[in-house]
C-alpha cells in the first residue's frame, strides 16, 4: 500500500529545503496515476501555507523529449504564486537542488476553458502571450526519476518568469529563441520545437487539465514547455530567453 | 631519378575522379601536413580552376562550419567557404535527382544576393548591409566526396566545403524587414520535423558569416562581386536526406521554400 501523503510530505518537503531525495521509485513501485495524486497532495501543502495556484506548465513537450524519456504524452505540473519570479529579479542557488533554465512561451487565458478543445478555440481564449523562463529543478538526487517519479514532484517545476505580454495575434508557430548567460548564447532555437507549435500544448494542457478535473481558468498562465534543452544555473549568471517579436524574460543568479 | 609527383595536384583529382566516377573517394588529408588549411583551400581552388575551365560558371561562396558546435567537433576557431556553381541552384519545388548529391545531407539556411563588389581591404558591417541586394531563404544540400564523410578540417575544405547544391526561395526579403539573428527557421522532412534553430546559430548572425567570407575573399584575392551568391551557413542542425525525401525549410519573416529528392525525371 503506498501512503500518498507521506510520499507528498517528502517531495513537499524536499522542495521547501532544497535537499535532494532519493527517487521514491527506488523504494516504492508507483504508477504515473499515483505519481499525480502525490504531486496534488504535495501541492495542497503549499496552498495550506497560503500559496495560490496560478497556472500549470507542460513538460515533455519536444518529440525528441518524449522519444528520450520512452513515453507518448506530456506530463503537467502546477504554478503557484509563489514560485512566480519577478522579471528581471536575483534568485539564490541555495533555495533550489540543481536548477536549469529552459527557455519557454507562456500563455495568459482570458477564459476558463473546462472541456477538451480544439487549436482556434484555445487560441480564442488566449488574451497575450509572453517570453518566458521556467527554472526546472528535480528534487531527486542526479536529476534521475523514472516518469512516475517527475510527476509526483511537480514535473520538476519549481520556478517561473515570465516577460512583457504581447497581443495573442503574435504567429507563434516559427520564433526564434535565444536562451543566454551572461549575454553569450547557450541554446537557441525554435517556438517550433514546441510540439511544432506552442498551441498544441495548450489544446494539450486543456485536455489533460479537464481529464483531471481542474479545468484552465481564466486569469492562468500556462507554461507552453521548453524550446531547447535545459541549462543549468551558475552562480552569478544573468539568464535572458529572446523571443523573435516577442521580447525577453530574464532573470539574475546571485554571486 | 623518380620525379616527386605534386600532392595538391594528387589532392584534387582524387576529388575530381569520386565527382566523375559517382564513388566516393578515401580521405585526402594522408597528402598535406595536418591542419595546413593553406594547401587544403589550394586544392579547392585548383579543382574551382579546372571545373571553369570545363564551362561550369561560378556564382558566389558558401560559409561551412558557422556553428561553434561544428567548429569544435573540427578542432577548428573559423568557418570555411566553398565556391557555389551554376549548376548546384535549384529553384523552390523542384524534384532534384536525389543522386546528384553523394552522401548528401540537409540544411536550412539564409542566402544573400549581393549588388555591389565588395572590394575594401577593410570592409564592414555597414559595407556589408549596403551591398546585400536581397535575401532569400535556402536550403542546403551538403555532400561529401570522402567515404563515409571521415574528414578532419583539410579533408573537407579540399572537397569545396563539402557543397552539394541549394535550393532558393523566390521571394526576394530585404533586411530592412528582418532581423535575422532573431529569425526562428524549422526543417521538415516529409513533414517531419527534423531540425529547429535560429539566425544565431550561424556565427550569431547570418551577416556575421557573410562578412567573415566578405572579408576572407578580399584576402585571397577572390573578392566577392555584384550578383554574387551568399549561402551563409546553418540555422540549426543537419538532417540526412534520401531518396524520397521532401525537405521543407521555413524561416520566420522571410519565406518557405520546399524540394522534393526523387530520382529526377
Amino acid at each position: 500500500m503506498i501512503d500518498i501523503a507521506k510520499i507528498a510530505k517528502v517531495v513537499d518537503d524536499a522542495a521547501r529545503n532544497a535537499k535532494a531525495i532519493p527517487q521514491i521509485s527506488a523504494k516504492h513501485k508507483i504508477s504515473v496515476e499515483q505519481g499525480y495524486a502525490i504531486q496534488s497532495a504535495a501541492f495542497s501543502r503549499r496552498m495550506a501555507r497560503g500559496e495560490t495556484q496560478v497556472g500549470i506548465k507542460m513538460g515533455f513537450t519536444s518529440r525528441a523529449k518524449m522519444l528520450q524519456m520512452g513515453i507518448d504524452d506530456m506530463i503537467w505540473g502546477r504554478l503557484s504564486d509563489n514560485m512566480l519570479i519577478e522579471d528581471g529579479d536575483e534568485i539564490n542557488l541555495s533555495d533550489y537542488v540543481h536548477p536549469r533554465a529552459e527557455p519557454e512561451i507562456a500563455f495568459l487565458l482570458g477564459r476558463t476553458i473546462n472541456h477538451p478543445c480544439t487549436a482556434a478555440e484555445a487560441l480564442a481564449a488566449v488574451d497575450a502571450v509572453a517570453p518566458a523562463i521556467e527554472i526546472i529543478d528535480s528534487r531527486y538526487k542526479n536529476f534521475k526519476f523514472s516518469l512516475a517519479d517527475v510527476v509526483a514532484d511537480n514535473s520538476s517545476s519549481s520556478g517561473f518568469i515570465v516577460g512583457s505580454w504581447a497581443l495573442a495575434e503574435t504567429d507563434l508557430s516559427n520564433l526564434g529563441m535565444i536562451l543566454d548567460f551572461n549575454g553569450r548564447p547557450v541554446q537557441i532555437g525554435s517556438s517550433a520545437a514546441i510540439l511544432g507549435h506552442p498551441i498544441r500544448s495548450l489544446t494539450a494542457a486543456a485536455r489533460i487539465a479537464a481529464a483531471a478535473g481542474e479545468p484552465l481558468q481564466a486569469g492562468w498562465i500556462i507554461m507552453a514547455g521548453g524550446a531547447t534543452a535545459a541549462e543549468s544555473l551558475k552562480p552569478g549568471v544573468t539568464v535572458r530567453n529572446s523571443v523573435q517579436d516577442l521580447g525577453f524574460a530574464g532573470f539574475k543568479v546571485s554571486d | 631519378m623518380v620525379k616527386k609527383s605534386d600532392p595538391i595536384k594528387t589532392a584534387a583529382r582524387r576529388i575530381r575522379n569520386a565527382v566523375n566516377s559517382a564513388r566516393p573517394c578515401k580521405p585526402i588529408r594522408d597528402l598535406i601536413k595536418k591542419d595546413d588549411l593553406e594547401a587544403a583551400y589550394k586544392i579547392q581552388t585548383l579543382n574551382t580552376e579546372t571545373w571553369i575551365s570545363e564551362g561550369r560558371r561560378p556564382v558566389g561562396r558558401k560559409v561551412g562550419l558557422t556553428a561553434k558546435t561544428v567548429q569544435k567537433q573540427l578542432g577548428v576557431d573559423q568557418p570555411d567557404f566553398g565556391m557555389l556553381f551554376a549548376d548546384m541552384e535549384f529553384c523552390d519545388g523542384d524534384e532534384i535527382d536525389a543522386s546528384l548529391v553523394m552522401q548528401p545531407r540537409a540544411e536550412g539556411e539564409v542566402a544573400m544576393v549581393l549588388d555591389n563588389d565588395l572590394l575594401h581591404e577593410q570592409l564592414t558591417l555597414v559595407d556589408l548591409l549596403d551591398s546585400v541586394a536581397y535575401v532569400l531563404p535556402a536550403i542546403e544540400i551538403v555532400g561529401s566526396r570522402i567515404a563515409n564523410w571521415d574528414i578532419t578540417i583539410t579533408d573537407t575544405i579540399a572537397d569545396n566545403a563539402s557543397s552539394g547544391l541549394y535550393v532558393l526561395g523566390t521571394k526576394p526579403v530585404h533586411l530592412s524587414d528582418i532581423d535575422l539573428r532573431m529569425c526562428g527557421m524549422v526543417m521538415e522532412n516529409k513533414g517531419q520535423q527534423v531540425a529547429v534553430g535560429a539566425g544565431a546559430a550561424c556565427l550569431g548572425n547570418p551577416l556575421n558569416a557573410a562578412l567573415w567570407l566578405a572579408r576572407k575573399m578580399v584576402e585571397v584575392d577572390m573578392p566577392l562581386l555584384a550578383g554574387d551568391v551568399i549561402m551563409s551557413g546553418a540555422l540549426g542542425p543537419m538532417a540526412p536526406l534520401s531518396k524520397g525525401d521532401v525537405i521543407e525549410v521555413r524561416i520566420s519573416n522571410i519565406g518557405t521554400v520546399q524540394a522534393y529528392f526523387g530520382d529526377g525525371t
